[in-house]
């Protein structure tokens, strides 16, 4: 042991205390120890507030854009503004809402309080990646000032080299961003193998975990790729060393293998976070134990591997060669196969489950239906013959809405409610998280339900107008999207009022069994006052609270040991 | 397990040896004309050799916890998928449609 | 094994949130070698890159190779295993508290991993005045392909790409020479001298790959 110091290591029960005193969130005051905190709960609340922030610009240009759709011709901009807003709702979307969504803001709060650790591994990195992330969304900014860009979040050669607009410094915050999220790849993997308390087994690690495990692998695996082919973007532009330029015998196919070498992994980086939470939630509120443990813990690290071979179902018509294609097509139905093992599994955990539908657990409800809709139209699509006819279609529109949206965000909105009290301390009001999400889920069925049918009958993407036989069913969609945008307004309004006014949240309002709910609500600055032992795994809701976790504390000179080494 | 390595000075000096070695033995084979994919295969299986040398005794994997070098492995076997499956495209663009 | 602060009586620089010193070194090294994985990706990229043309263009890679210096490649070779030398030297003489030693191992990496850089200077300076640039600045007509300039946008990426490695394990190097003068790393605690040793590794074994790739093409 580091010090030697004359102490008896004691086991022995901890209670937790209800409404603590002293927190993570009044350990330290004023905005500079939140912008430079190495606080992980603090830094997931940094990106929490973050990519919220980033979800209501992209969701405001999303409206924008359903504003246009509401005629057949022209209604309010121009097809090049079209063009330029499309491509900044996606690329805000992705690049820094949802790559960075549940693993940097949730995960960084809670993997660490899940297995009983006082912090990432590395907390300055951690905290790195915020900034980094920071950085890169300025970049992002700066390229939206200086002219926009309207490639597409793609970047597609050869239009990405010879479009007039800032295409380079949109690849740079690309390049910026990409780094933050390897940095916290690096720290969630790290933290995983060298950090889990005494008694918390690969076996009981909770399965919100094993996904940021496997999402942590794609990040660290996939993303480099995608920062060496946004370099070389940018030195097509810059240079124009003819690597995808057909013009000096480069290869434009070549750049989308490059690009979806990254971006189809990447997908998985977006939803299986999104697995994870599902997990936590469908047992939590079935009091039940996780049907199938196994199963869904490796199904995501096989999600994680297949979703590594199957990049070419970007590119179909690309004019990659025939025997590509029908690879790819063939290995595209693989994935199937883990994520189906994933929905069965949550589905017989709630069989004969008491099910409790509070707010957390109706997203996962609604995320199952939405989810499942997204999974089975990518497989659709997936076969190489009907991708040939629904490829840049409304339908393709459709297939990642429901999965972005109607996977990882309403996952992420029922991980958001189920935290909520732990993270904050405060409940928020059930009646209204209710309605909420009724609203939610019947307005993106509104807004993206009527795309699959546009899109089977021919209503290609990424135009600013169309033939008039669409017009009613844009009109649907349009105002299904504002419903859904109203949704969104009154979670805001009593999220925030909650803060304020809420009812103070217990321990552990909602029974569960995993280590977080074994703190305070909200947590002590350093999580657990202790070491904590685990005696039973994640989702044993057949055995009592109270026996599931000890502590071992060093109960003499506790408190110089801990001074010292803060000085050090 | 503790991975605190001290490597002997003359395990040190000898790799060195080795891949000074390795270098010139590398060159040397450029003067004989050896044909086609051999030349290559030759070159690389050189490169590969003394890569292994220096991943092992010089980043100490030989002596460390086995994970970091199925870590390490791992990054190349992500390559060489992505190189494996992109060749199925750009060597056979030309093969054309199968007639059915 | 766990007690070398104990053992050496120097300063502890045990963060709060590890168990020992052990945990934590593990720790680093682990996440070390998870960068490692990235850069080997990153540089994989224009791996990849090279072989998809070489495998469409493989008389072009002949001919434009001719157009670099073995010579000069090879000497680059023997400088980085020479410092890929110096630098585990530092570091064993490190963790044996050779302190001294271990400055002079340092500042030696650093002068060769210069003396990489002036070399490769030369070679750039030698090519773009015979009008090879990268892209489309390039001028030069004593290559019979019509797609010269490809090979050299690869090569000047790669070894470019590795050049910005070079430079920022030099500006790594000279940082834990700055520690080790302060007397900051030593045998209880040198976490951070042995994964810049792994940075350094991993550049030189870019190169290995990189040297026959690029210029030992017959
Ligand atoms: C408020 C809900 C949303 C609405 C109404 C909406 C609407 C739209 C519309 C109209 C387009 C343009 C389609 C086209 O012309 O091709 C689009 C594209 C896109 N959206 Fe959304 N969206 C929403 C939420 C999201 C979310 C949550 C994500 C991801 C996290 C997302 C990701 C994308 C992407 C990647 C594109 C493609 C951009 C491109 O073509 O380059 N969207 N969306
Ligand atoms: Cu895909």
């Amino acid at each position: 042991m580091a010090d030697n110091k004359a102490q008896t290591l004691k086991i022995r029960e901890f209670p937790v205390e209800e409404n603590p005193e002293h927190t993570y969130l009044n350990a330290e005051k004023g905005i500079w120890s939140w912008l430079f905190t190495v606080d992980h709960k603090r830094i997931g609340l940094l990106y929490l507030f973050s990519i919220t922030l980033f979800f209501f610009v992209g969701g405001l240009l999303a409206l924008l854009l359903r504003t246009e759709l509401l005629t057949p011709a022209q209604s309010i901009i121009d097809a090049d503004t079209y063009n330029q807003i499309f491509t900044l709702h996606g690329a805000i979307m992705i690049f820094l809402f949802i790559i960075p969504s549940i693993p940097a803001a949730l995960g960084n709060f809670f993997l660490p309080m899940m297995i009983g650790a006082k912090d990432v591994a590395f907390p300055r990195l951690n905290l790195a990646s915020w900034w980094i992330y920071i950085f890169g969304a300025l970049f992002a900014l700066y390229s939206i000032i200086t002219g926009a860009v309207d490639t597409g979040w793609t970047f597609y050669t050869p239009y990405s080299t010879q479009t007039g607009t800032s295409v380079v410094s949109m690849t740079f915050a690309v390049f910026i961003l990409g780094f933050s999220s390897i940095l916290t790849g690096i720290n969630f993997i790290v933290t995983l193998h060298k950090l889990r308390s005494p008694g918390l087994s690969w076996s009981r690690m909770p399965l919100f975990l094993w996904s940021l495990y496997a999402t942590a692998i794609i990040q660290i695996l996939a993303t480099p790729i995608l920062a060496i082919t946004v370099l070389l973007l940018a030195m097509e532009r810059i240079l124009g060393i003819g690597i995808f330029d057909p013009t000096m015998g480069g290869d434009p196919v070549l750049y989308q293998h490059f690009f979806w070498f990254y971006s189809h992994p990447a997908v998985y980086i977006m939803i299986v976070p999104a697995f994870g939470i599902i997990s936590e939630l469908i047992s939590t509120f079935s009091r039940k134990t996780i049907f199938g443990y196994w199963a869904i813990a490796l199904s995501s690290l096989a999600i994680a591997f297949i979703g590594f071979l199957v990049w070419g179902h970007h590119m179909f018509v690309s004019g990659q060669s025939e025997l590509s294609s029908v690879v790819f097509s063939f290995l595209t139905f693989f994935v199937g196969v883990p994520t189906g093992i994933k929905i069965f599994n949550w589905v017989a955990t709630m069989y004969k489950g008491s099910i409790d539908l509070k707010t957390p657990m109706l997203y996962a409800l609604s995320f199952l239906f939405l989810f499942t809709i997204g999974g089975l139209t990518g497989i659709m699509i997936g076969a190489l013959s009907v991708n040939v006819h629904l490829h840049d279609t409304y339908y393709i529109v459709a297939h990642f809405h429901y999965v972005m949206m109607g996977g990882t965000v309403i996952a992420l909105l029922g991980g958001l409610h189920y935290w909520w009290p732990k993270m904050t301390g405060r409940m928020y009001n059930e009646l209204w998280g209710r309605i909420t999400c009724g609203i939610i889920f019947v307005s993106f069925n509104m807004t993206f339900l009527p795309q699959f049918i546009m899109g089977s009958q021919g209503m290609p993407r990424r135009y600013f107008n169309y033939v008039d036989q669409f017009q009613g069913l844009h009109q649907f969609s349009t105002i299904g999207s504002y419903i859904l945008g109203l949704g969104f307004m009154i979670m805001l309004v009593y999220l925030v009022w909650s803060l304020f006014y809420g009812p103070k949240a217990s321990s552990n309002p909602w029974k569960a069994r995993s280590l977080e709910w074994m703190a305070s609500s909200p947590p002590a600055h350093h999580n657990f006052e202790y070491t904590p032992v685990i005696l039973h795994g994640p989702y044993d809701h057949h055995q009592p609270i109270r026996e599931f976790h000890m502590g071992v504390a060093k109960e003499a000179d506790e408190q110089t040991t801990e001074a010292e080494r803060e000085t050090t | 397990m503790s991975t605190h390595h001290i490597s002997t000075l003359s395990t040190l000096l000898s790799v060195a040896g080795a891949l000074l070695a390795l270098t010139f033995l590398t060159v040397a084979v450029t003067w004989f004309n050896i044909p086609e994919p051999f030349n290559v295969i030759v070159a690389i299986a050189i490169a590969i050799v003394k890569a292994a040398a220096v991943a092992m005794f010089f980043m100490n994997l030989y002596w460390d916890d086995r994970f970091n070098t199925i870590v390490f492995l791992l990054s190349i076997l992500f390559l060489v998928i992505f190189v494996g499956i992109t060749l199925l495209d750009t060597l056979f663009r030309d093969a054309g449609l199968p007639v059915y | 094994m766990g007690n070398h602060s104990v053992a050496t009586g120097k300063k502890s620089h045990l963060q709060h949130h590890f168990v020992d010193e052990d945990q934590q070194f593990e720790s680093s090294k682990f996440g070390m070698w998870i960068f490692l994985v990235t850069e080997v990706l990153m540089f994989g990229g224009l791996f990849v890159a090279y072989i998809i043309y070489r495998s469409w263009h493989p008389d072009l890679f002949y001919m434009a190779a001719q157009e670099l210096d073995v010579a000069l490649g090879a000497t680059n070779t023997v400088v980085l295993i020479g410092s890929s030398l110096t630098i585990a030297l530092a570091i064993r003489a490190i963790q044996l508290d050779k302190i001294k030693a271990g400055i002079n191992y340092l500042v030696a990496t650093i002068g060769l991993a210069a003396t990489f850089m002036i070399i490769k200077y030369f070679e750039y300076m030698d090519k773009f005045g015979k009008g090879i640039y990268p892209g489309s600045a390039y001028s030069y007509d004593g290559i019979g392909h019509d797609m010269a300039v490809n090979f050299f946008s690869i090569y000047y990426m790669m070894t470019g790409l590795h050049g910005i490695h070079v430079v920022i394990g030099i500006g790594l190097i000279g940082w834990m020479t700055i520690k080790a003068k302060k007397g900051l790393i030593h045998s209880g605690y040198y976490t951070p001298v042995e994964n810049t040793g792994l940075f350094w590794h991993l550049v030189d074994i870019i190169w290995i790959f990189l040297f026959p790739l690029l210029y030992l093409i017959d």
